[in-house]
């Protein structure tokens, strides 16, 4: 009795443990690398949803060069200035301009040094910013929402018959 | 420990963990706070065209900028010197522009000198106390105490040079570099009345005899030599052109030729003679040339009675038969091409060995020919900057200079046997424009620092690399980075102060402006044509390249020459006490000193003895034997002028009587990557009685003693090196 009683105990707890590889293996648990608490709370719901802001108005390099490039602080605070000046998280942007202090984000998708990636080519062909970057305007804070690893890549290029020769992107 | 502790300190350390463990390690992504200028694209490089100042060949650059920063030099695809090619040197000088110890605002000298004790001050101040300086000497009318000492300069800022210099009344404006081909323009105008440089068409040539020219690492134009001889080599279907290397060390050089003659120093240009016997001797020679130049065979073949091959392989210390052979094949190939170079040049009978190479030259028919030589476009430069350097010093020595205006390091890459260091201290006041924190800056009494040479405006005439009239551009490719500010500018600010004759002789405001007043000058502008649209395009071409323009005048046997003589050449030491001669050759990163500085460069393995970051001794395996020294150890080298101490390879590429130590270590300054890092060598050379103003560098004895072994060779490649296998037995 006791014997059996202790072999289901075991067993219970064994196939606990495995369960919880299994579950820990399986959830997106990296969210610290996914989706980083940001420096300062900016949010995309508000200025790409809400207020309907194209991405290339603020990200303005995405069609010219392979970086899209990251607002200048004096361009937020050209607008802030007559936007909602007084709130408080406004002020705070404004401290930072004040110390001529740039904000210090923190990357979310990035991809290694030895894969080049030219957005403008991306944007030209057509290519939604939603393709890789997920629905923007529907988040408060970004996060990444595809792998970004090579068979992502290759499962696009070959969807739009895009070249899938190595040296497209490993130059 | 209590239990209370424990746990404290439990939890102290979990919760830093956890905390740890919150924090994104992912990268930071800061952007601007203003955006950049139109024009830059974060993420797209911009690519400026410009010429390469690090020495004297001026090869044409495209630095990609990237962000406004500079991020890479390559050579320019255009430039007719280099054509896309660019050595390690050029390449290192986006290292100048970013080095930490960069001279980074005016400093005036606040303690004794030489001790480094600087106070910063701004640019009106450092201005301010050149021009009272100057004011001074114009009062006491003493114009002729202000010497000016510069490296070698062409374009317009030696027009400014010069203009500044004899408005104020001195005549001592010297350019002086150690390595400066001197020698071969006043060879050139003894031989052909004309002191242009050579300029070699490698690559067309069927037979190269090179007597101590290293082309591919310094001479001339090392680049373009480079180029030229792979095309030699490789670039022709039907045959690849020979190659034959005199002299007593087996340079970079050397080793990429078929044959090596390592001839006993000093004795080259009689094995010139000897082969020019041989020839004419033999009637190989080329009779159309010797017609052509006025030169009857047989006269020249009596006055050459001294060289017969018995005589030549006595003195040279080579068979007479490899002598013979390589003569026949040199008069038997056509077209054929012999070089002399820096290491014959700097014996005290240099001048005629030099010119014994010319006459070989005449005699094949190697004159003005395809795959010849022919005079190089470019002919500014002096004949011997050495004996006015020796002026100087000796001007200095009894105080008659009270003020010395320095640019480059001369206290570096002048030998102390000139005495130019000590008799530098007797001038009251010394002004350096150096860049970088050199030996010079170290000794001046106050430092203008010049801008890097990537936010520089300025034009060079390129040496020896081309046929053609070439004027290269330089542009800024960044904003300055520092408080600094380009020695054009501050010359000409200097005298605007100044007023009077010298302001009336300099009225631009700013060297740019001076440059497009030589630019327009230079560039023929037709009538019409817009000055500025041209301006853009030669800036954007890097230069003006000519290519059907003022060729230099051909070569021709001038008829005051002599026949060369290059008598028994003079050392410095005695045989019995110094047995061993010393050659201080340039490596192939430092030039004379000036790439130490960068640490590229000094983690670049020499090409033989892949030695980084240190200085070396190079000694043949016998006669390593017979002192007892192995690789690696501490030897030291004793010379009649100095003593120095450093470390031993064993080297079988070199005469078994010659010991041989690379140029550019040893600085006292020069920032953090060259100050007191290997040995000068320049500190063993001595004058040699009777020819002190001959720069006559190659002419010292020394001895070698083994100190210990506790030397710490570092080398990029296997200790023993894989040239020892089946190496030429001398």
């Amino acid at each position: 009795m006791k014997r059996s009683w202790l072999i289901g105990g075991l067993v219970c707890l064994l196939s606990a443990g495995f369960l919880t590889l299994l579950l820990m293996y399986s959830l997106p648990l990296d969210f610290i690398e996914r989706s980083p608490v940001q420096p300062f709370f900016f949010s995309h719901k508000q200025h790409a949803g809400a207020n309907g802001i194209p991405c290339l108005y603020c990200h303005r390099y995405a069609d010219k060069s392979s970086l899209a490039g990251i607002p200048a602080l004096s361009d937020c605070r050209s607008c802030h200035l007559y936007i909602s000046p007084e709130s408080p998280r406004i002020k705070i942007l404004h401290e930072h301009w004040n110390r001529q202090e740039p904000i210090a984000w923190i990357r979310v998708n990035s991809l290694p040094d030895h894969v080049y990636f030219p957005h403008m080519m991306h944007i030209r062909a057509g290519i939604d910013c939603s393709a890789c970057h997920g629905d923007v305007a529907t988040m408060e804070r970004i996060s990444r929402t595809v792998s970004l690893k090579m068979g992502w890549c290759l499962g696009c290029h070959r969807q739009h018959q895009a070249s899938i020769d190595c040296w497209t992107c490993h130059i | 420990m209590k239990r209370r502790t424990f746990l404290q300190l439990g939890g102290i350390t979990a919760a830093s963990a956890l905390l740890a463990g919150c924090q994104s390690k992912n990268e930071k992504l800061i952007p601007f706070l203003v955006p950049p200028d139109e024009g830059v694209t974060p993420g797209r490089a911009n690519y400026y065209a410009s010429t390469c100042g690090f020495c004297p060949a001026g090869c044409g650059i495209l630095v990609r900028v990237s962000e406004g920063r500079a991020k890479k030099i390559e050579g320019n695809p255009e430039h007719p010197v280099n054509r896309g090619r660019l050595c390690a040197k050029g390449q290192a000088v986006l290292q100048e522009l970013y080095h930490p110890d960069r001279v980074q605002q005016p400093l005036r000298r606040n303690g004794p000198r030489g001790s480094g004790e600087f106070l910063r001050i701004s640019w009106g101040e450092g201005l301010k106390l050149l021009t009272t300086k100057l004011l001074e000497l114009q009062r006491d009318q003493a114009g002729d105490s202000l010497a000016m000492l510069m490296p070698h300069m062409s374009g317009s800022l030696y027009a400014l040079l010069t203009t500044f210099m004899s408005s104020f009344g001195s005549p001592h404006l010297i350019c002086h570099e150690l390595l400066s081909p001197d020698w071969l323009r006043q060879a050139g105008r003894e031989s052909f009345g004309q002191p242009n440089l050579p300029f070699y068409d490698l690559a067309e040539t069927h037979y190269l005899l090179s007597f101590g020219a290293d082309f591919v690492e310094n001479h001339l134009s090392p680049v373009q030599h480079g180029n030229s001889f792979g095309r030699m080599r490789q670039g022709r279907d039907t045959i690849r052109g020979h190659f034959t290397y005199i002299g007593g060390r087996m340079s970079l050089t050397g080793a990429s030729a078929d044959r090596w003659m390592p001839a006993r120093p000093g004795s080259e240009g009689a094995l010139a003679l000897g082969m020019a016997r041989l020839i004419l001797d033999e009637s190989r020679f080329n009779r159309a040339a010797l017609a052509t130049n006025g030169i009857r065979p047989q006269e020249l073949l009596a006055s050459l009675e001294a060289y017969h091959l018995p005589q030549v392989a006595e003195l040279t210390g080579l068979t007479q038969e490899s002598i013979a052979e390589v003569a026949r094949e040199f008069a038997g190939t056509r077209p054929s091409l012999a070089l002399a170079g820096e290491t014959i040049a700097f014996q005290t009978n240099g001048q005629e060995s030099v010119r014994a190479v010319h006459l070989l030259n005449l005699l094949t028919g190697s004159l003005n020919r395809p795959g010849g030589v022919y005079p190089a476009a470019a002919m500014t430069g002096p004949e011997n900057s050495h004996a006015e350097l020796m002026a100087l010093v000796k001007r200095m020595r009894s105080g008659q200079v009270r003020l010395a205006m320095i640019k480059g390091d001369p206290c570096h890459t002048v030998p102390p046997a000139s005495g130019f260091q000590q008799a530098l201290d007797k001038v009251p006041f010394i002004v350096s424009f150096s860049t970088l924190f050199d030996d010079t800056a170290l000794q001046a009494d106050l430092i203008l620092p010049d801008h890097a040479a990537l936010e520089s405006w300025g034009d060079v005439i390129p040496r020896a690399g081309s046929r053609h009239t070439l004027y290269g551009l330089m542009q800024p490719v960044v904003t300055p980075l520092h408080d600094t500010r380009q020695f054009g500018d501050v010359l000409l600010a200097t005298a605007a102060e100044l007023g009077g004759k010298v302001a009336a002789a300099l009225p631009w405001k700013s060297s740019l402006e001076m440059l497009k007043a030589t630019v327009s000058k230079r560039s023929g502008l037709g009538k019409g044509e817009d000055f500025e649209a041209r301006w853009v395009e030669l800036l954007r071409q890097g230069g003006h390249f000519d290519s059907n323009k003022a060729l230099g005048k051909g070569y021709h046997w001038s008829p005051a020459a002599t026949v060369p003589n290059p008598v028994q050449p003079k050392f410095a030491g005695d045989r019995q006490q110094f047995p061993l001669h010393l050659q201080v050759y340039a490596s192939a990163a430092f030039h004379d000193g000036r790439g130490a500085l960068l640490p590229w460069l000094q983690q670049l393995p020499d090409p033989m003895s892949t030695v980084v970051w240190g200085s070396w001794l190079e000694i043949n395996p016998a006669t390593a034997k017979g002192l007892g020294i192995n690789h690696g150890d501490l030897v030291e080298v004793t010379s009649p002028q100095g003593k120095l101490r450093l470390l031993a390879v064993i080297y079988p590429g070199i005469r078994p009587d010659m010991v041989a130590i690379p140029l550019g270590q040893g600085h006292r300054a020069g920032g953090r990557y060259s100050t007191g890092r290997g040995v000068n060598p320049l500190a063993l050379l001595a004058l040699v009685e009777g020819s002190e103003l001959q720069p006559a560098w190659n002419a010292t004895m020394v001895r070698v003693n083994r100190i210990s072994d506790k030397g710490e060779l570092v080398t990029a490649g296997h200790p023993e090196g894989s040239y020892r296998s089946d190496l030429v037995g001398i």
